[in-house]
């Protein structure tokens, strides 16, 4: 299988109020062309932090980084136009309506005009935001701006998507609604790249899934070997196996 | 990355800067009000004009001339409304020391001497000097009562006005709408780019527009572009409504006002940037902005000359780009003079505007 993110020893510190904090530390593995990709592992595992420096947000401390075989470093203007990112943090404009915050994105990603309004008629129309297309997204629910997150980071028809947290504090209908655009998307050749604290979530949609923590990675298989290797019977255990039972800071 | 990109680029975002101002409805019109009623406030309450001052004339002249002149005064009104602008009280044999402890007491806001030999004088064409008291810690009636006598005295002949403790001959307004207009820009460019900045930290929009192929110089070419056309407007608004509403006139070039105030935006929103990376939302950033920006109001002489305050406060009024900017407008608006009088403040103010948007480039990192 061909790889299209490869990331070799990557090490990503912060310097926070005087003190070191190493998010990632050597961290290695590929992610396959077509694949939907899972990350989990605890709070502060380093996931959010290595989806930044995947997505050319952050610059590595170490280590090399190539996405769709460009360098995340040197050649970030390369990586940027075929990726979407749907971040953690919800990121959309309250005082635009819905429409103008898709064409915003549109813009930046330089779609032209006319392919950019089709998109976005349709997209609005797949996730059922199209009667709420000229409201301000300042009143929208949660669910809406989750719907309304994950529709802009495809409007630029990206190669490879991050949605990091996609499901996160959404009702069971929205979180359908998210899975069915995740198997939608990736049906249509993309490649799917999230994290999630749910587990069953991670267990239905992903070929491959890695378990993160504490800045390593200390798993990586398909949901399937991972639960036989460890005896585990769904991947709830095999999270606690991996990462123990206790909270971490 | 072509530049053409990175323009069309800045400028879709200028454009939905301006699309979410005007949405900002509570921010919307105090941001073109506030000045105006700035100005409206200062220049009628403050300044501008006087209304009944309290003035005593010593007259130990006795001819026809001297007579007509205290007439004059008593009966001279003011141009914005129907009451008289002095009210006048009369004596002779009054002692110049002593006519001052009546100012000093806050009976009077001025005294003119008339000298006995005044009425010859005149009818002789002969120069005389006359002395006018005002109370200087009031410097806009004095000013206005310096500026009235000196255009009266100047009508009746050859008189020089001997003024103890000169202030200026302006009225208030002028000296008042340069300065308004030199802050208002200043508080405006420095607080809404810097706010902005915060509020869409806040939102996380600012990553995610980071995250997008525009490069961070067309983020912040946009917002300088949004920042000056908006500044500018205000200026233009500003002087408008100073000129219908107040009667102000502009002496100078509109060229090399928009030349100061361009270069003065510029500071300001490096500035703001500048302070949008020392927070990480709204509220941090407006408790910052009160910091910078409040003294620069009441430190720089935009309501008072700065002549008029003591050393300490002088010297810290020149280690603000904004008494570049106020003495630039004034220099320019009032006085009517050209590139050469504020080639000076321009300097400065050129420096202020290149370290604050080199800082703000080099800390506006990607990481914000
Ligand atoms: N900008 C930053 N400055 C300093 N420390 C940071 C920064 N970003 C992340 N960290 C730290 O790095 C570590 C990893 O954080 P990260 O956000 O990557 O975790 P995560 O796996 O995404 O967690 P969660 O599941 O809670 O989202 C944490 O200890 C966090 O506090
Ligand atoms: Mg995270």
């Amino acid at each position: 299988m061909e790889p299209i993110i490869e990331v070799r020893n990557l090490v990503k510190r912060f310097h926070s109020r005087g003190r070191e904090i190493t998010a990632v530390n050597d961290v290695s593995f590929d992610v396959f062309k077509g694949e939907i990709f899972g990350m989990i592992g605890p709070n502060g595992a380093g996931k959010s932090t290595t989806f930044s420096v995947l997505t050319t947000l952050l610059k590595p401390t170490k280590g090399s980084v190539k996405v769709a075989g460009f360098d995340v470093e040197k050649e970030d203007d390369r990586i940027r136009p075929i990726i979407g990112i749907v971040p953690q943090k919800l990121s959309l404009y309250p005082l635009l309506t819905a429409r103008e915050n898709l064409e915003l994105m549109g813009n930046l990603y330089n779609v032209p005009k006319k392919i950019m309004e089709e998109r976005i008629d349709y997209y609005l129309k797949l996730v059922g935001l199209e009667a709420s297309a000229d409201r301000f997204t300042g009143g929208f629910s949660g669910g809406m701006k989750q719907r309304l997150s994950v529709i802009s980071a495809v409007i630029h028809d990206p190669e490879i998507l991050f949605w990091d947290e996609p499901s996160t504090g959404l009702d069971p209908q929205t979180r359908n609604v998210i899975w069915k655009l995740a198997k939608k998307f990736n049906g249509e050749g993309k490649t799917l790249i999230f994290t999630t604290h749910y587990m069953e979530e991670a267990d239905n949609l992903c070929d491959r899934v890695a378990v993160m923590d504490l800045g390593k990675m200390v798993a990586l298989d398909d949901p399937e070997r991972l639960k036989e290797n460890t005896g585990s019977t769904n991947l709830e255990e095999v999270f606690v196996h991996f990462t123990g039972a206790e909270v971490r800071d | 990355m072509t530049i053409v990109t990175e323009l069309t680029d800045s400028l879709i975002i200028a454009k939905k800067e301006f699309k979410i101002l005007s949405r900002k409805k509570a921010l919307l019109i105090p941001l073109i009000l506030f000045p105006i009623i700035m100005i409206v406030f200062f220049g009628y309450g403050m300044g501008g004009t006087v209304k009944e001052a309290p003035i005593l004339i010593i007259n130990d002249d006795t001819g026809r001339a001297s007579s007509s002149l205290v007439q004059e005064i008593g009966s001279y009104t003011a141009k914005y409304d129907g009451s008289p602008m002095f009210s006048v009280t009369y004596t002779k044999d009054m002692s110049q020391s002593e006519a001052e402890s009546k100012i000093d007491a806050g009976m009077y806001k001025g005294v003119l001497i008339i000298p006995p030999d005044y009425s010859d004088n005149v009818a002789k064409n002969e120069n005389m000097t006359l002395t006018l008291l005002t109370d200087s810690s009031d410097v806009t009636t004095s000013s206005v009562i310096i500026n009235f006598m000196r255009q009266l005295l100047a009508k009746a002949g050859s008189i020089t006005l001997n003024v103890p403790n000169i202030y200026g001959n302006l009225e208030y307004l002028d000296f008042l709408i340069p300065g308004v207009i030199a802050l208002t820009v200043f508080m405006g460019s420095v607080a809404t780019t810097g706010s902005a900045i915060a509020g869409e930290k806040e939102d996380g929009t600012l990553v995610r527009m980071l995250m997008t192929p525009v490069s961070k110089r067309s983020v912040i070419l946009g917002k300088t572009i949004y920042q000056l056309i908006l500044q500018l407007g205000r200026a233009v608004i500003l002087i408008l409504a100073a000129y219908f509403l107040l009667g102000f006139n502009m002496n100078g070039s509109w060229l090399l006002v928009s030349l100061v105030l361009v270069i003065f935006t510029l500071g300001g929103v490096g500035m703001g940037i500048v302070m949008s990376t020392m927070v990480e939302d709204m509220e941090s950033f407006f408790q910052l902005n009160m910091l910078v920006t409040m003294p620069a109001m009441f430190v720089t002489g935009v309501f008072f000359p700065l002549s008029s305050v003591p050393d300490w406060m002088r010297y810290i009024a020149y280690c603000l780009p904004l008494t570049y900017a106020i003495d630039a407008m004034r220099t320019i608006m009032i006085k009517g003079q050209g590139l050469n009088a504020v080639s000076t403040d321009l300097i400065i103010l050129s420096l202020f505007a290149i370290i604050t948007f080199t800082a703000g480039v080099h800390l506006f990192r990607r990481e914000a």
